[in-house]
């Protein structure tokens, strides 16, 4: 087996193209997080948005019809979950694995219905998210193969990243809705609608996760099948928890992943069984999770040892000064 | 314009089947200092919650400036010039200091946050009232007192003419509680008019113009300071004489039970780390700690209990090192610990009143080839709940809806019970009523006449004075000092609480 | 643990809440139906006959009854320490998986044993497989809703490698050679797939309610879910007994795989079991993990399973509809304040 066949610079950009759907999917659990909701759901959301933009695509032949449908059903689907949990109560696990069934269920339902297929839909009628090419880059092998032909929303991905990280920690509406998850009755007693910021952050969720299904079956392949997400959306909470929740860091871990996957999908070639490429990915996750909880655990246990001091002699004097 | 900055009468607010609120009725004049008391859990908390907008009212008329608001919310009240300093700091912990006294009334530069117009806005009440406090540290970095005078200068800054504070003095030494009281002063010398929420008499006696007593949820009485007398107010909240009843144990303490040494032990907060302590106690001893929460005192009951690692030093149980025992191991040992918090560590609120008594010996003395021995639980309970006067009776009854006093009557009747060598009692009696007070302090004296050894952890310095045969103090993770009980007083325990370094003779 | 009286009105008031739930999750599944231009009361007739009517029909729900049961009870055993175990699925794969293999291969046993050690075979590995979880979990706090979900993935890969390659019986479905004869489990009710796998489930389930409900182990397990902090105080360690729930969830879930491969198939199947952990974590999730409840509701859901064959045959209403209105009715079921009589819930604002 060649390493350099596997490793090769083209691998950068396989990395980064199996990674978005699940970056997407990250930055969909993320923005809820922040106000402190898991949303177990981006999966479902990110399934449903992959059903209706295909859907959409085909009987309008657009696919920016596409995925503003998407969106809008992810929307939809996330204003169940906020509804559900903020009005009623629900355990936001539960709805979430619920939303998840739906949207198993009715997309399978509807492609049935609607488009008279099961299992999965593919048509030449379906119109893709266009790539970007340079034909400048044609003639280095190496940056060619790393920057051209990206897709559109593989770029959205990375403005996306800088768009969220900035109204996250910049703005007014970030410095709320990080007081929301971490104390909601501190927000509450400044007079800041706290439940209007949480469904404000799961609608931009449900905006995200819809276009992460666009993206997913008009960008990253050109058809939907039953359960396509595969189990993405957990991957991106997986990464959301690594990342804690910061846009970017999230982003980051994702990549693991998507290297995971395209070394494996490379090894297939060389023999390996299917399934273990298959698997590769989850396997990957899990224990780059795993790793991630048990240093964050170390650096929680350090930083309040009493061996350790953060800020030695400041503590002392100015508690002095009190 | 009324006279009043606001009215509030015939107040009615329930929680379910939960009474919080039956008559209430209070007013505050403009320019006054009004202070609201009675007992923990009286409505007084909730009184200012509904006017500022936390709760909804069940029924009755609330006016602010002589006219009728409508519903109140947090934002309305706040716009209508009301401010609130709650009893827990409303403070984002992971936000620095400046973020949160702006949280809500961001100076705005298109969408971001203009931090140097913000910077200065507060800059300038920092300098009117002498409220110092430091704008770029994180929350959790500062001690509870400037956290306190975070609060204010956040109320302040929403132009607040009207500030209420829950409990203000709780979490304070004797001379922070002046410093806080001087900054009240000014206040009140700008024109503002000030709610003052408290159950203790001698801070009411000092600050304030006039009083207002609720005791059950009513409306008993509002008096003026210059009319009234510590004994009518106590009377007045009671409902009868105060005579707390304690029958304190005159023992001459013998062999230490309990050794400390050394003990170093991580902290939830950089000034709540365990840092070298070292103390013991004696058969027939109750050693009190007095401290301004967060200074440790809950990190070293934790390690001496098992529930947060030792990792340094040593803890000696009758000259037995049981440091590194699990807390299962350690109640084997014999300790028994009554937790600051009983809703949290103290009770599993969904479970009934047996369950929760049997919890802690379930293998030892409740279980017969590993399946619940219920019979000799029902007994068992009910024989408790009978002693330590648990209400209700039946000890099917969950836990889920018991009144904080007989919800730690179950607490102190599971860990007195077993009648451990070592008792470790924070916060007794913490948010009970005083019924409630007086027996559990009675149990503790029981307890140290049947010769246990008891260290008492009490952020109330009257009981921590009443009930101590030595007292130490901690300050940052440390001992600042050890006093006997004929010589302490309130002034030396408050210079020793800030970490001052008089020793006494 | 109120007094009796107190307990019946509870689970009347779950009932009666069920029922209000199950009216309106209907009713948007007929909106759904007529959708597509269907009778939404002809399609729910067609739902009732094919999962009541005749032999087949009411052996096939009892045939879907009982590993719902099972796996229901697996979730809901985890549930009750505190963990929030979507991972029953892979159990029920591995379970199966081992218990094929046993049942293949082990035909030295004399039939008892041989049954036995298929069973506790299928125990042990999906014990095995829930311990890893657990074990994150408790000593990472690696959230168990993601780890447990990403683990199904690969239990159903590592199932399908071995069915597809070194178990394969190499005819053109991926399955496994069949089982030993003295292994099956009896079938009834033919030709559908009803076998005395039923009257294990049953056991099982009554094993499991008296050990929750009686033992030390039980209590110690409610304790650990419902307040960790209080357990551990008391001297329960909610680390280890956290793994033990999963443990125990794991055994429960492998029994579930054990029966369907013994009692339905008679071999190891690709994918046999896909959908049988969800929908049992469905059951457990929609009655809020009432041990009574359960078998009450893996049956409805058992009777819906089997009924969409029926409504497909009979109508053009795809079978999925009666996913969608399963669906429907967890998602309404968790709203807790919905159809709830108004004192609940101003209870649970009162504590805010």
């Amino acid at each position: 087996m060649e390493f350099s066949r596997i490793f090769s610079s083209s691998l950068i950009y396989a990395t980064i193209r199996s990674a978005t759907p699940v970056i997407y999917a990250a930055l969909c659990a993320s923005v809820t997080q922040q106000a402190n909701i898991l949303n177990i759901g981006t999966e479902g959301i990110m399934l449903v948005g992959a059903f209706t933009a295909v859907t959409v695509s085909f009987f309008t032949g657009s696919w920016i019809f596409g995925v503003l449908a998407a969106m809008i059903a992810g929307l939809l689907m996330a204003l169940i979950i906020a509804v559900g949990h903020i009005r009623y109560n629900a355990e936001i696990t539960a709805i979430g694995i619920g939303m998840n069934m739906f949207a198993i269920a009715i997309t399978k339902f509807l492609l049935k219905a609607l488009l008279g297929k099961s299992g999965s839909f593919s048509e030449p009628g379906i119109v893709g998210i266009p790539k970007i090419h340079f034909s400048f880059l044609e003639a280095h092998e190496g940056l060619n193969a790393i920057f051209n032909d990206w897709s559109i929303t593989e770029v959205f991905m990375i403005i996306l990243i800088a768009a969220m990280s900035f109204f996250l920690y910049k703005t007014v509406w970030g410095l709320r809705l990080r007081a929301v998850g971490r104390f909601p009755m501190a927000a509450q007693t400044s007079g800041i609608g706290v439940n209007a910021l949480r469904y404000q952050a799961l609608a931009i969720s449900g905006l995200i996760g819809g276009l992460a299904g666009a993206h997913l079956s008009l960008g990253y392949s050109r058809m939907f099948t039953e359960n396509m997400t595969n189990g993405r959306g957990f991957m991106g909470v997986a990464a959301m928890f690594f990342g804690g929740a910061d846009p970017l860091l999230t982003a980051a871990g994702c990549l693991v992943f998507g290297f995971a996957d395209s070394v494996g999908s490379r090894l297939q070639a060389y023999g390996v069984p299917a399934q273990f490429v298959l698997l590769m990915p989850y396997v990957v996750t899990v224990f780059v999770l795993s790793l991630s909880m048990a240093m964050k655990i170390s650096r929680d246990r350090r930083k309040k040892s009493s061996l350790f001091s953060l800020s030695g002699k400041g503590v002392s004097a100015e508690s002095a000064a009190v | 314009m009324s006279e009043y900055a606001f009215e509030m009468k015939d107040i009615v607010k329930d929680f379910g089947e939960v009474h919080a609120v039956k008559d209430g009725c209070f007013s505050l004049g403009k320019g006054e200092i009004h202070s609201l008391i009675g007992e923990n859990g009286t409505g007084k908390s909730t009184m200012m919650k509904l006017l500022y907008g936390i709760y909804d009212l069940t029924s009755g008329e609330i006016l602010i400036g002589g006219e009728n608001p409508g519903k109140l919310t947090p934002k309305k009240s706040i716009s209508l010039g009301i401010g609130m300093v709650h009893q827990e700091f409303m403070l984002v912990d992971e936000l620095t200091v400046l973020e949160n006294i702006i949280l809500g009334f961001e100076p705005r530069n298109g969408l971001l946050i203009d931090f140097p117009q913000a910077r200065k806005e507060v800059r300038r009440f920092i300098d009117q009232y002498g409220l110092d406090v430091q704008l770029d540290k994180r929350v959790n970095q500062i001690s509870v007192g400037e956290a306190q005078r975070v609060e204010i200068i956040k109320v302040l800054m929403r132009g607040a003419d009207t500030i209420i504070l829950d409990e203000p003095t709780a979490v304070l030494t004797p001379q922070e509680t002046e410093g806080l009281f001087r900054i009240l002063r000014n206040i009140k010398a700008d024109g503002k008019s000030i709610v003052f929420i408290s159950h203790k008499l001698n801070e009411v006696m000092t600050i304030s113009d006039r009083i207002s007593v609720m005791r059950q949820g009513r409306h008993i009485g509002t008096v003026e300071k210059e009319r009234t007398t510590k004994e009518d107010l106590a009377t007045m909240m009671i409902g009868r004489e105060v005579l707390m009843n304690i029958r304190t144990a005159e023992t001459s303490p013998g062999e230490p039970v309990l050794r400390i040494e050394e003990l170093w032990t991580s902290g939830e907060k950089e000034m709540s780390k365990i840092r070298g302590v070292s103390f013991e106690i004696r058969s027939g001893e109750i050693l009190g700690v007095a401290g301004v929460d967060g200074n440790g005192q809950s990190e070293l009951v934790e390690a001496i209990t098992g529930l947060r690692p030792v990792e340094r030093g040593s803890v000696f149980l009758e000259g037995r090192d049981i440091s590194r025992l699990s807390p299962g191991k350690k109640r084997k040992a014999g300790l028994a610990h009554i937790p600051e918090n009983r809703n949290t560590r103290g009770l599993n609120r969904s479970f009934s009143i047996m369950e929760n008594l049997i919890s802690s010996q379930l293998d030892e003395r409740f279980s017969r080839h590993h399946i619940v021995d219920t019979a000799a639980a029902d007994a068992y309970s009910a024989d408790l709940a009978e002693a330590y006067d648990i209400r209700p009776r039946d000890p099917r009854m969950s836990t889920s809806s018991l009144s904080g006093g007989n919800a730690q009557k179950v607490v102190v009747a599971r860990e007195v019970s077993v009648g451990s060598k070592v008792l470790i009692a924070s916060q007794p009696t913490r948010g009970v009523d005083i019924g409630a007070i007086e027996s559990i302090r009675n149990t503790l004296e029981d307890v140290k006449r049947r010769g246990a050894a008891i260290l008492l952890v009490s952020a109330d310095l009257e009981e921590i004075l009443s009930l101590s045969d030595r007292i130490i103090v901690m300050h940052e993770g440390r001992i600042t000092g050890e006093l006997d009980k004929k010589s302490a007083n309130e002034t030396d325990l408050g210079i020793l609480m800030m970490g001052g370094k008089r020793t006494y003779e | 643990m109120n007094n009796p009286l107190g307990k019946n009105f509870a689970l009347l008031e779950a009932g009666r809440r069920l029922f209000y739930i199950l009216l309106l999750s209907l009713a948007v599944g007929a909106l759904f139906i007529l959708l597509i231009k269907e009778n939404p009361l002809r399609s729910y007739v067609a739902l009732f006959r094919g999962a009541f009517r005749g032999k087949l029909n009411f052996g096939n729900t009892l045939a879907n009854f009982t590993p719902l049961m099972l796996t229901a009870l697996a979730f809901a055993v985890g549930a009750k320490g505190g963990a929030f175990n979507v991972g029953v699925e892979g159990e029920v794969f591995l379970g199966g998986l081992v218990a094929a293999y046993i049942g293949i291969h082990w035909t030295f046993l004399p039939k008892i044993l041989h049954l036995a050690a298929c069973f506790l075979g299928a125990m042990a590995a999906a014990a095995l497989w829930a311990l890893i979880p657990g074990l994150l979990k408790a000593y990472y706090r690696v959230s168990e809703v993601c780890s447990t979900i990403l683990l199904n993935y690969v239990a159903y890969n590592i199932t399908s490698y071995f069915v597809t390659g070194p178990m394969s019986a190499g005819v053109a479905n991926a399955q496994s050679l069949p089982v030993a004869d003295q292994v099956r489990l009896h079938q009834f009710l033919r030709p559908s797939s009803a076998n005395v796998g039923i009257v294990v489930a049953a056991l099982v389930t009554l094993a499991t309610i008296w050990l929750l409900r009686k033992t030390t182990f039980g209590f110690k397990i409610r304790a650990i879910g419902t307040n960790p902090l209080h357990a551990e105080y008391v001297g329960i360690n909610p680390k280890t007994m956290l793994v033990k729930a999963m443990v125990l969830s794991g055994v429960l879930g492998g029994i579930a795989g054990a029966v369907e491969i013994l009692g339905v198939h008679g071999y190891y199947l690709d994918n046999f079991a896909a959908g049988v952990g969800f929908n049992g974590m469905l059951v457990s999730l929609i009655v809020k993990n009432n041990l009574i409840l359960v078998p009450v509701m893996a049956f409805i859901l058992g009777a819906l399973k089997s009924g969409a064959l029926g409504l497909q045959q009979a109508t053009d209403v795809p079978k999925s509809i009666v996913d969608t209105i399963t669906a429907i009715f967890i998602i309404v079921g968790t709203m807790e304040g919905l159809f709830q009589v108004s004192r609940k819930k101003r209870n649970k604002k009162s504590e805010a």
